[in-house]
């Protein structure tokens, strides 16, 4: 493990969560059909929001050394999120950029 | 509690602190590997749609248990259904250790008025007790006054 990563294990070890909670709090106040969230689940989406960014940064960062990058650039956090199921959500925000589709038309089986 | 802590002024820019996040990804990335800034602003509002999309899965799962308060299991029952079960077990651990804090302060809080050794009426009672005390020395206190003028009433009098 890195030392790099210290900050969200240690975060996980004592039960808290790098997020301010009152920010995550009204983050999910936005959406009017919900009534009211605990203080525990406040925490728990904290949580996997952390875990989300750590997966996304990841599989981002593949694609990146794929191409031989040193940078993470929108490309490669496109190719992503159209690998990846779960993150069909993200679609809207991440549309897929044109390159990644290549024309059926010249390929053959 | 005030909620106030310099966050954005328009609700409609509503998301996680942006200094935050970015220092999140930086431990995230290996040492080789850099993020470009607009990936990064992208990253931050992909955080705001999971919190979304986390938070409204989680209030479907309380209200068919017909609750009004999303509970921690729907949040993690949410999570299993929206495919992110391995994140489940990596949350669970850190539940686990923020229910312990929880009841340590708890049990804190307690001990403070439980170290008196007093309950809530004898607590009341000794605080009457002092305030009859400290009236009566406060009525002998003006009773005595006049006695020690030469009165004054008799002495106005003659003006």
């Amino acid at each position: 493990m890195a030392a790099s990563e210290a900050n969200t294990v240690a975060a996980a070890a004592t039960g808290t969560s790098n997020l301010p909670a009152a920010r995550v709090r009204r983050i999910i106040k936005e959406d009017k059909d919900i009534f009211a969230c605990g203080s525990e689940s406040l925490f728990l989406i904290s949580r996997a929001t952390e875990y989300f960014i750590d997966s996304l940064v990841r599989e981002s960062y593949e694609f990146s050394r794929l191409d031989k990058r040193k940078t993470v650039q929108y490309k490669d956090m496109a190719k992503a999120v159209q690998s990846i199921e779960q993150y069909d959500f993200l679609s809207d925000i991440i549309p897929p950029t044109v390159s990644v589709r290549k024309p059926a038309t010249t390929e053959t089986q | 509690m005030s909620d106030y802590e310099g966050g954005p002024a328009n609700e409609d820019d509503l998301s996680l602190p942006r200094a935050t996040v970015y220092k999140l990804i930086a431990e995230m990335m290996p040492e080789d590997i850099v993020c470009a800034k607009d990936t990064r602003d992208l990253l931050l509002e992909c955080c705001n749609e999971f919190i979304h999309l986390i938070a409204s899965e989680s209030n479907d799962v309380c209200e068919k248990e017909a609750k009004k308060t999303i509970a921690a299991e729907h949040v993690l029952t949410a999570l299993q259904d929206l495919g992110f079960g391995k994140y489940v077990t990596e949350v669970q651990e850190a539940y686990d250790e923020h229910r312990k804090q929880q009841t340590k302060d708890r049990g804190r809080k307690s001990t403070k008025l439980s170290q008196l050794g007093m309950s809530e009426e004898e607590l009341l009672r000794s605080q009457e007790l002092l305030f009859a005390e400290a009236r009566m020395r406060f009525q002998s206190q003006t009773s005595q006054a006049p006695s020690n003028d030469s009165t004054p009433a008799s002495a106005n009098s003659t003006h």
